[in-house]
């Protein structure tokens, strides 16, 4: 017992990785779909939304790639659909290079849902390089930030942006943020400095980064990872609801739930086997 | 006397409502605003309406007095109000800016529209460039940096003179110079990965002075280093700064220039290729300073499964308990600033760590004041950092 | 003069854009503007120095044969495919239909998802690795990940009894000693930034730049 508890304590990897691919395998193909009460944060994201007006201006912030594309492309997809039902006009903007591509396909799909004008009911102004430089320029210059939209299109000349200039000319800005560009630069660079409301979709490693943000009522709402994306998802599509939607983030929870028990388990049992060995030891 | 009709009938012109449809303008004013950059007006105005009113209003402008331009969107009106417009212009100058009612049946051409519409009085005037922003906030911080920087001059004045200045013990910067050595028996090199972040990055920097530090090390115990880079130009720095080093400790020759490599700007991709470097060069020593994202926990498990030494060292928190569970010595936030005069023990940057020190005293005590005067409801401390416009 | 020159320009541009911050007139904006771009362009100039490094490393093994001299084969063959069909593709490379896209939509992108994807294993083992209650603080560490971890997800919220108070006790950990901790070194990191930059503006910090 003592040799099995000492081996199992420096088990190989691979035993883990394997432990770790069939609790990700196994919900997939049996669901169970736990119900989930919704965050406190992603409530207030979406009550502040609610308050939209048809013609209001927001400009979001697509801002991630293929790697945190599981996380936040539901929140983007139910957050595109969220505004586009309320009439929104809708400005997106990106500084990661790798989210046009992924992100024009939805945007178009979405965009033809609801029957939405490329130019008068949304843009795509698409990707930005500079990081915290090019924040800056979107807070004081959008126009001059992105002189051309994706379709080459002037930017200045889009019915869309009559009246926007800065930043500050939309009613608000949603970042959706793999990380570095992302929620971070846009408080720091230019929340204060423009007094503007933000709100967050994040991956849940960062989350904790933007939790004192949100406190301090530097953004107005925050979903964390897939769970956020699952609560705002279930707040969206019961609203306004969509045959045949697939909510991606709220089927993929069942995926995090056995995930983070099978690392609980592990962690327990680990911890077990060094405690009885180290008595024996003793 | 013209000039006085002129003023008496503006004057009259500003104070007398513009109406139509039950539909009054007053108090229409421009003005430039507190710490204005010189291209900004803020135009402001009332609205009162009674009865059946105009739908919206629009506010125009003009630098000739002649030719009109819309300037921001058409505002509806539902109730009296106050309004405000922020109006950011391209050229200096005076410029002159009216309301006009609309409703239903205006056209949309300005020009038509302008010749039919109700309008307010006409209101000019020319924004003000400030060259110094006089905001509470702002000028509390220019305090800060100013007095930062007079401390690390100060600190570094004594150091010069002689005064001995204490750094605390810090076992992972230790540990660079152990794993080096550990480097070198082996026969194996040491890899240098200074974040995946750009060179205007304040951890990037640290860790090219940290590099520079590091190649010195690595060239006086003749041993081999790889520095794998994600961004282009800061392969280019981290190239001379490692020759840098290398010519500092008398081995110019042992420079081996293909050993700064450029990897992949992706994130992944950098990730993936240092893996290869790791699983196919076998660094006996790893070292993380800088920038890091969703890839410190890899490159930090394929070193552990190598069994190299690794020492990281990084300010983004949520990363650094990816490198605490993998790594055998983490260096938490601002250990990573210090690093570079912890190992070079100049007087001059040990001085700098002290002046940052008593900034940091001077934090927590203003930090305890202010919670307490919070608590007392008075918001002295609070509003005295607070940046706005 | 090899040291002087660049500790001069560290000081001047230093010294400008730390002023951008302080000096709201458009004049001064307009230097800044120019200064940040001159940035941009350096760095993009930056690129063709990188995919030179890339061949200058890279083709040398594969010519003379070297160890694992296939894995930089491949590396160089994709480098130039991808370049060839993304300047050959255009501006309209991001078009369905054109190589470059399938290039993106099933090259790229599984490849940086599967990346992504080893974290989940790779947290695994870390967690198996590193949670041993060693200590005092090691067990604070331990039990804290564990509450966390069965209050983010549906299925610590249905445990009976505990499952109501585990999202409460969460939100006090993550909002009170995360935010505390977090905030401290958010702090110290940024004083410790302030500290470094001013090194390098001032010309107390030469170490990247050369020999004495």
């Amino acid at each position: 017992m003592y040799q099995f508890l000492k081996r199992f304590q420096s088990l190989d990897r691979r035993w883990v990785f394997l432990g770790m691919a069939i609790s990700i395998v196994l919900p997939m193909l049996f669901p169970v779909h736990f119900p989930t009460k919704v965050d406190e944060r992603v409530q207030s994201l979406y009550d502040r939304l609610e308050e939209l007006e048809p013609g209001d201006k927001v400009f979001v912030s697509a801002d991630f790639d293929p790697a945190s594309r599981p996380e936040l492309e539901p929140f983007f997809r139910a957050n595109l659909h969220h505004m586009f039902s309320r009439d929104v006009d809708i400005v997106i903007g990106s500084l990661w290079p790798f989210a046009p591509p992924l992100v024009t396909p939805m945007i178009e799909d979405l965009a033809a849902q609801h029957g939405a004008v490329y130019g008068e009911d949304y843009a795509f102004l698409g990707f930005k390089m500079g990081n915290e430089l090019a924040i800056k320029m979107i807070g004081d210059d959008i126009i001059k930030a992105f002189p051309v939209d994706s379709r080459e299109n002037v930017t200045a000349d889009l019915p869309i942006m009559n009246g926007i200039r800065q930043a500050q000319d939309f009613e608000l800005i949603m970042s959706v943020s793999a990380g570095f560009p992302g929620t971070k630069e846009y408080v720091l660079q230019i929340q204060g400095q423009y007094n503007l409301e933000i709100a967050s979709s994040t991956t849940a490693v960062s989350t904790p980064d933007y939790v004192p943000f949100y406190k301090a009522g530097q953004l107005f709402g925050l979903a964390g990872g897939m769970p956020g994306s699952a609560h705002y998802e279930q707040l969206v599509y019961e609203d306004y609801p969509v045959e045949g939607v697939r909510m991606m983030a709220t089927q993929a929870l069942d995926v995090l739930n056995l995930g983070h028990l099978y690392i609980i388990i592990l962690i327990v049992f680990g911890n077990i086997a060094f405690f009885l060995t180290r008595e024996v030891e003793e | 006397m013209n000039k006085l009709l002129k003023a008496i009938l503006l004057l009259c012109a500003t104070l007398l409502p513009t109406s139509g449809y039950a539909t009054t303008v007053t108090d229409l004013s421009v003005e430039s605003p507190k710490n204005g950059d010189g291209l900004t007006l803020d135009i402001s105005w009332n609205i009162s309406v009674e009865g059946e009113h105009a739908d919206a209003v629009l506010v125009v402008r003009s630098k000739d007095g002649e030719s009109w331009e819309q300037t921001g969107d058409i505002i509806a009106i539902s109730d009296s109000a106050a309004y405000e417009h922020s109006d950011r212009l391209d050229v200096p100058g005076t410029w002159s800016y009216k309301v006009v009612l609309l409703n239903a049946d205006s056209p949309e051409d300005l020009d038509l529209l302008l010749a039919q519409a109700r309008t307010s009085s006409v209101v000019s005037g020319e924004p003000v460039g400030k060259w110094i922003n006089t905001n509470q906030g702002h000028i509390a911080l220019m305090c800060l940096i100013l007095l930062v920087g007079w401390l690390m001059l100060h600190y570094t004045k004594r150091a010069m003179s002689g005064d001995e200045i204490y750094i605390r013990k810090m076992p992972g910067i230790d540990a660079i110079e152990e794993g080096i050595g550990r480097a070198t028996e082996m026969g194996k090199p040491v890899l240098y990965v200074p974040g995946i972040d750009d060179l205007q990055d304040i951890q990037t920097i640290a860790s090219m002075l940290i590099l520079g530090q590091v190649s010195k090390t690595v060239a006086e115990y003749q041993s081999d280093l790889i520095v794998s880079c994600c961004i282009p130009i800061v392969r280019e720095v981290a190239d001379e700064v490692v020759r840098a080093g290398f010519f500092q400790a008398g081995h110019p020759d042992a420079f081996d220039p293909t050993s700064v490599r450029f990897i992949s700007s992706e994130q992944f991709a950098f990730c993936a290729g240092t893996n290869g470097i790791i699983h196919r060069e076998k660094p006996a020593t790893n070292i993380y300073f800088g920038r890091f994202f969703a890839e410190s926990l890899i490159l930090a498990e394929t070193g552990y499964v190598n069994r190299s030494i690794q020492i990281a060292g990084t300010a983004e928190a949520t990363q650094l308990p990816f490198f605490v569970a993998a790594c055998d010595y983490t260096l938490i936030g601002e250990e990573l600033f210090a690093v570079s005069a912890y190992l070079s023990r100049d007087p001059r940057l040990v001085s700098s760590l002290k002046a940052s020190d008593m900034i940091k005293v001077a934090c927590v005590a203003a930090m305890i004041i202010g919670t307490i005067l919070a608590s007392l409801d008075n918001d002295i401390l609070v509003n005295l950092f607070t940046i706005s416009g | 003069m090899k040291r002087t020159v660049p500790l001069i320009i560290s000081f001047i541009v230093g010294l400008v854009m730390v002023g951008e911050f302080f000096i709201p007139h458009y004049k001064y904006r307009a230097v800044t503007s120019e200064l940040l771009e001159w940035g941009l362009i350096l760095a993009a100039g930056a690129f063709i120095l990188g995919l030179v490094n890339l061949v200058q490393v890279n083709l040398p093994v594969v010519i003379q044969k070297k160890e694992d001299w296939g894995y930089k084969l491949v590396m160089l063959i994709t480098l130039v495919v991808t370049l060839l069909i993304g300047i050959y593709s255009g501006t309209g490379r991001q078009d369905d239909g054109e190589h470059y896209k399938w290039l993106f939509d099933y090259m790229f992108v599984p490849l940086n998802a599967t990346m992504f994807a080893l974290l989940a294993f790779y947290i695994a083992s870390a967690a198996f690795r590193a949670f041993r209650a060693r200590n005092l603080e090691a067990t604070l560490l331990l039990a804290a990940a564990i509450l966390v971890m069965l209050a983010r997800v549906p299925i610590g919220e249905a445990i009976p009894v505990v499952g109501d108070y585990l999202p409460k006790v969460m939100n006090w950990i993550m909002d009170v000693p995360n935010i505390a901790g977090r905030r401290a070194i958010f702090i110290g990191a940024a004083l410790g930034a302030v500290s470094t930059g001013l090194r390098v503006i001032l010309g107390l910090e030469r170490s990247h730049l050369g020999g004495e």
